[in-house]
């Protein structure tokens, strides 16, 4: 069965404005779950770059998710089998909804495809993946 | 011409009155059943009964027919046992062919709490009248053979509950029964007659606007399944009903073969054979409520592949058609009948999901409320004001499915 | 090439549908019938591979295809499956526009979007492409042979789906011999000899054949072969036609019913499909229904008995419900009541599906509802556990030794994952206001590093969640709720921020906490073992490592225990339940599953939202009013809570204990005095005890409560709960 891992990460509720202008670093993929929510993958060193402008704001090590990265190609196959809406075109794009009726959050870049479904569901997901 | 035919029924139509007695808006199952106990037990037939359309054109005309009494509180129990008993002798009564099929239902549980569900639905219905036993898996496979007791691997069996006298009968016909049954001792039935507003005075209900004219009655009584919110509030009421689509859908014919009623509350669906040998196929209620007949794909495909999931050889069959109810949901799944608070204006309505099995009883029980002008015991409980006087029936054996 | 047709061979040509085929081979798969080659009529259908109501001409021959001829007089009998999976996989394609119908109108259509600059899915039934339903989104869903498409339109769908035949009902009509003008076309095309043909009305293209003149009476024939055309002329007087084939134009009518279904929705036709329908005469006999049996005189016979409407024939004759969906019988039907009736009316509702696709077909790309599992799943199976699903996550029900998972509880130290526990955090400016708002207790009143066990209740005043609020600082507040209650939570959380617009934020994270109970007498020693020196006092609530892992440790207890609840990073999970069961080896430590908790709780009284509660449950009634502060001034379900605390208690959630014997079954029914007095939600041996504890629900009578009852032919009697250790002296140790 093809193996999703837990990714680590930070996930971050904040102000959606300090989000915007968050200075997150280069290297780092961030991923805007919603309007007031962001989610940092390798963790924030930093967390004062939220929290000096909001602190108010939720930060937690986030360990819930397990991701994926398929080639493009196979990915195509899997979406077009199991997503039922249309995925952006430009790349790189991110996008979320269900995928084989799991909650599942996309990273498209050219060559690759990053899948994250909550690590609750990776099981059921590499299934449907198989399939 | 096919066995199915209708050959007994007669119906004759006539001119509007400017008054009567009773009137009854909305020609389904529950308007047609108070009209044919008026006449038939309390000899009240200055009575119309106005349908916007054609009479059995709702929810009474598109339900998947299932009869049973396997509810979850004694209240209920009591009072569809009244109903399936009724409809026992619905056909010798009306001397109609209504094409009741006593079938049995099973009800799978696959896992330790629904078997404990299940259990407890044995109990309470033994206590109340309704037969109904706790069943094992190998007991369940000699009822039904058909099924998979692994559940495709996902949904394993571990047991049930089997209510042998659940039936089904031909919707329309019970609905023509009670109607020519009512026509012949002189209700009138009115179609493509629509209700627009009721004539009031103070607070009471004296008659009714209609596209055909104005008429009067003594007692208004709304029987508009799917539509009675707005129905209602032209009385002045609101009710604590919403309105959510309901859809089902049938195979092609095939040599009649599966005798029972299988349904699964984990899966959410129930799965039947008609007379036609057509197998019918029903869900839970959309979500989202709305009016809307439209049919949706995501119920058609999610409900093939859970029937499928308890009874694989679905798999090869092929699908005819679907179609869509619109259900008046009440908060804890049991009907509302009786006064309103409104004087000369009754109601019976949230019949949801369910109400196909409760028409000769509710319409027995509204016409002896309407004839005596006193609420009868067995439907006491099911008042609309059961929701201010926080006495609420909550029936989890309702399911929230047929 | 072959194809085995009831078990013998024939030989077919390249490009033969499976109805050319058997018609080169003679024979006619359902017997008799005028055949359409359009895919609308029901007289080509055979079971194909399994598959039954195959419309045959719409089927390309392929090798080995095994044909059975069903559909000759009986139902076909249902099949044999083991699978329970989707029959073929499932496409989905995106484009501005979808055409349906690949004929001149739907090519014309294509070529006029893509001249607009559109993307477009342009779908046809020759290419193998049946559309069997528009739907919302809009939505256009397709069978092929090997999946089924979900075709998604930007823009519009366009019907151009064309116009199907108008079919004979004429005595006679179900005999082997009769085509439509365009299936004669098509099958001289394909090179089969019609032998002597006579045409009525405008005659095929390129076929030879004799004109009828007058007006079609009826077909005679022999063996259930075509002989004779009959016609009459104005006159009256009969024309007889020897022949082998005869080839009827009688008008149009549209193949609109995907039109129709999509009537609200960016749908439109183009072409034939756009047409009203020709209505035909209706003769005076003939088998208008010939899918189900109903003849003219069978409309007659319902017509006399009252049945006016289109809706009530169809439903009083069945006419129109068969397989063919009304194709053949419909203009008839509207031409007869037209006669009767003196107004055209319309056709009945149409529905999906327009062409048919099996169970296993359509449930293409579903799946079941996932079922959830915490980052201990494969360490519970490991363990042997038997799992059950419980508020959508698979859980350990019982590791297989119930009574030696309770007994490790009671006496020495157990785990169990709780990881399932709904969690959240609130923070902001407002999340008190936001809190007091929507929970009944005075949430003011929770100290710092203090927790509370609280209720949540709608705007009825019932209850429909419970969990704990636990102060992290004035601002910021950790909740947890049911399991199976978390996501219906997490919207009434939001809901209401929203439309209070309070300054919070919420985060939900369920998913990212694992949780492990750590309970029984012996807990603080194998915690000390695990480098948690100072455990948090009773309600009270702190972070530290345990095994190296960061904890948030809450003392709490469900299980009557001693008890710590360490909330961590999901992903160290398994590295702290392994480290606290190694380590509790010298303890005596194994975990228990819900089984054994359901019945640890119920000692302690402790009710279970959803199994203790129903959807009317007020505080009072569950004896909670000590977690509703109705001094506060406002919070979701005050006004109801003041208003039925006026009516008088007709039930109680109460305990009850059996006088001897085994527990009875949860669900059982309570008597008093032969009378029904409720019935019983939780139930179970107490080993700790040795008699039979309860929960249920007991009715007043006469404004009283029973003190004994009758369940389950035994008597039982009513007492204070908790059953077990009342002053809770175990769980604050
Ligand atoms: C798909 C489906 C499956 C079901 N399966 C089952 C089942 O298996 N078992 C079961 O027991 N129940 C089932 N039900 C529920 C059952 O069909 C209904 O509860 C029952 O038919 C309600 O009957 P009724 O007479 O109250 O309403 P309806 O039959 O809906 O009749 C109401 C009538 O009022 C008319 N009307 C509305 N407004 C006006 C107006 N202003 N003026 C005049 N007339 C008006 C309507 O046209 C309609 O004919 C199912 C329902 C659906 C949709
Ligand atoms: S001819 Fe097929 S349904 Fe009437």
């Amino acid at each position: 069965m093809p193996a999703l891992k837990r990714i680590a990460a930070t996930r971050i509720v904040a102000q959606p404005q300090v989000l915007d202008s968050a200075d997150v670093p280069q290297s780092s993929l961030a991923l805007r779950f919603a309007a007031d929510e962001l989610f940092v993958t390798p963790p924030l060193q930093d967390e004062t770059i939220i929290t000096a402008h909001d602190p108010h704001a939720i930060l937690i090590r986030e360990g819930g998710f397990a991701g994926i990265w398929l080639p493009a190609e196979e990915a195509a196959l899997f979406l077009a089998r199991n997503c039922e809406w249309e995925i952006p075109n430009g790349r790189p794009a991110f996008a979320q909804g269900a995928v084989a009726s799991i909650p599942t959050k996309l990273w498209l870049e050219d060559e690759q495809v990053l899948f994250i479904v909550p690590a609750p569901y990776a099981h059921d997901f590499a299934e449907r993946m198989q399939d | 011409m096919n066995e199915f035919q209708e050959k007994l029924v007669n119906f004759k139509w006539v001119e509007p009155k400017k008054t009567y007695d009773v009137i009854i808006i909305g020609g389904g199952g529950h308007g047609l059943a108070t009209a044919y106990y008026l006449a038939t037990r309390h000899n009240i037939t200055n009575v119309a009964v106005l349908e916007r359309n054609y009479i059995g054109g709702g929810n009474s005309g598109r339900n998947t027919t299932v009869i049973r009494s396997n509810y979850g509180i004694p209240e209920a129990v009591r009072f569809y046992q009244r109903s399936v008993e009724l409809y026992q002798t619905l056909e010798d009564e009306t001397e109609r062919w209504i094409m009741h099929a006593q079938k049995g239902i099973l009800w799978m549980a696959h896992g330790e709490t629904a078997v404990r569900a299940e259990k407890a639905r044995a109990e309470i219905n033994t206590a109340f009248g309704a037969k109904t036993v706790f069943v094992t898996p190998k007991e369940i496979k000699e009822i039904c053979p058909e099924v998979d007791l692994t559940g495709g691997g996902v949904w394993p069996i571990m047991g049930g509950s089997y209510h042998p006298e659940a039936a089904t009968a031909r919707h329309d016909r019970v609905n023509w029964a009670l109607a020519e049954g009512a026509m012949k001792r002189g209700v009138h039935v009115h179609q493509n007659t629509a209700v627009t507003n009721l004539i009031k005075s103070g607070n009471r209900v004296i008659g009714v606007e209609t596209t055909a004219g104005p008429m009067h009655a003594n007692v208004v009584m709304s029987a508009v399944g799917g539509h009675v919110t707005g129905l209602a509030a032209l009385a002045g009421l609101r009710l604590p009903i919403r309105t959510h689509p309901l859809q089902a859908f049938v195979t092609n014919h095939y040599e009649q073969k599966f005798h029972p009623i299988v349904a699964s509350t984990s899966l959410l669906t129930y799965v039947s054979q008609t007379a036609r040998g057509e197998m019918l196929i029903g869900a839970e209620i959309d979500r989202q409520p709305s009016y809307s007949y439209r049919s949706g794909h995501h119920f058609l495909q999610t409900c093939a592949h859970r029937a499928m999931t308890m009874l694989p050889f679905l798999r090869q069959l092929r699908i005819l058609r679907q179609w869509t109810g619109v259900c008046d949901m009440s908060p804890d799944y049991s009907p509302i009948m009786g006064f309103t608070g409104v004087d000369g204006f009754v109601l019976t309505t949230g019949w949801g999901t369910w109400g196909f099995k409760a028409i000769p009883a509710g319409g027995e029980q509204m016409a002896q409320l309407i004839a005596t002008g006193e609420t009868p015991e067995l439907i006491a409980p099911f008042a609309l004001d059961r929701f201010a006087q926080d006495r609420t029936m909550a029936d989890r054996g309702s399911a929230g499915t047929h | 090439m072959r194809l085995i047709v009831d078990g013998r061979p024939i030989s077919y040509e390249p490009g033969d549908s499976l109805l050319i085929a058997l018609l080169r081979a003679d024979i006619q798969p359902t017997g008799g019938g005028c055949l359409c080659l359009g895919g609308d009529c029901a007289n080509c259908l055979a079971t194909v591979d399994g598959v039954s109501y195959v419309r045959t001409c719409q089927t390309a021959a392929k090798p080995g295809t095994v044909v059975q001829l069903h559909h000759t007089q009986k139902y076909p009998p249902l099949p044999q499956e083991d699978e329970a999976r989707p029959a073929v996989p499932a496409r989905n394609l995106f484009s501005d526009v979808v055409i349906i119908g690949a004929g001149e109108a739907g090519r014309t259509a294509a070529r006029e979007a893509e001249a607009a600059g559109k993307s477009i899915n342009l779908l046809d039934a020759t290419y193998g492409e049946e559309a069997i339903g528009i739907y919302p989104g809009p939505l256009v869903v397709v069978r092929t042979p090997h999946e089924t498409l979900h075709v998604h339109a930007q823009d519009e769908i366009i019907v151009a789906t064309g116009a199907a035949e108008i079919l004979p009902i004429v005595p006679g009509s179900e005999l082997a011999g009769l085509l439509t003008r365009r299936a004669a076309e098509k099958l001289a095309q394909a090179g089969l000899d019609l032998g002597r043909v006579v045409a009525i009305g405008t005659p095929p293209a390129a076929v030879d054949c004799q004109l009828a003149a007058g007006e079609l009476l009826r077909f005679e024939g022999e063996n259930g072969r075509l002989h004779t055309v009959i016609t009459q002329t104005e006159a009256g007087q009969e024309n007889r036609y020897a022949c082998d084939t005869a080839v009827l134009n009688l008008g149009l009518h549209p193949r609109n019913a995907l039109l129709r279904m999509g009537h609200n929705l960016p749908v439109r036709a183009v072409g034939d499909a756009a047409l009203e329908s020709d209505i035909p005469a209706c003769p005076n006999e003939g088998v208008v229904c010939p899918c189900e049996g109903v003849s003219v005189a069978d409309l007659e016979t319902i017509w006399e008995q009252g049945f006016h409407e289109m809706e009530l024939v169809k439903r009083a004759t069945l006419a129109g419900t068969g397989t063919c969906q009304g194709s053949t019988c419909l203009p008839y039907l509207r031409s007869f009541l037209l006669k009767k009736g003196k107004t055209l009316q319309p056709s009945f509702t149409a529905r999906p599906v327009t062409r048919q696709l099996t169970v296993g077909e359509v449930s293409a790309g579903t799946h079941h509802h996932a079922t959830a599992r915490t980052a201990l799943d494969a360490e519970h199976r490991r363990l042997g556990a038997q799992m059950e699903r419980s508020g959508g996550w698979w859980r350990p029900w019982s590791y297989g030794d119930p009574d030696g998972e309770y007994w490790a509880v009671r006496e020495a130290v157990s785990l169990m994952d709780v990881s399932t526990l709904g969690k959240m955090i609130v923070s902001g400016p407002d999340a008190l206001e936001f809190l007091e708002r929507l929970y009944p207790t005075k949430v003011s009143t929770i100290k710092d590093g203090r927790s509370r066990y609280v209720l949540l209740l709608n705007e009825r005043g019932y209850v429909f969640d419970d969990g704990l609020i636990c102060k992290e600082s004035d601002t910021r507040y950790s909740l947890t709720f049911t399991s199976g209650g978390v996501s219906h939570a997490e919207m009434w959380l939001r809901d209401w921020a929203a439309s209070w617009q309070m300054d919070v934020h919420i985060l939900h994270q369920t998913m990212s906490l694992g949780a492990i109970n750590v309970t029984g007498p012996l807990t603080k020693q194998l915690l000390a073992k695990a480098g948690l020196a100072n455990p948090p006092g009773w309600l009270a609530h702190t972070k530290a490592e345990v095994a190296g892992v960061p904890c948030h440790i809450f003392r709490l207890s469900f299980t009557g225990e001693l008890s710590f609840e360490l909330h961590h990073p999901a992903e160290d999970s398994v590295k702290l339940w392994r480290a606290l069961l190694e380590w509790g080896q010298e303890f005596g430590i194994r975990p228990h599953g819900l089984h054994t908790l359901l019945r640890l709780r119920l000692e302690k009284g402790h009710i279970i939202v959803g199994q203790d509660t129903d959807f009317d449950s007020t505080p009072r009634r569950i004896h909670h009013d000590w977690a509703v502060k109705l001094e506060k001034p406002a919070f979701i379900g005050r006004h109801a809570v003041e208003r039925t605390n006026k009516i008088p208690l007709d039930k109680l959630l109460v305990g009850l204990e059996m006088a001897d014997g085994p527990a009875p079954m949860e669900g059982a029914v309570i008597w008093h005095d032969g009378q029904f007095a409720g019935h019983i939600t939780s139930s179970a041996w107490s080993p700790v005890l040795h008699k039979a504890v309860m929960l249920g629900w007991l009715h007043y009578f006469d404004g009283h409560l029973p003190e004994t009852v009758t369940i389950d032919g035994r008597s039982a009697r009513r007492v204070p709960v908790p059953f077990y250790d009342k002053e809770a002296a175990r769980a604050r140790a």
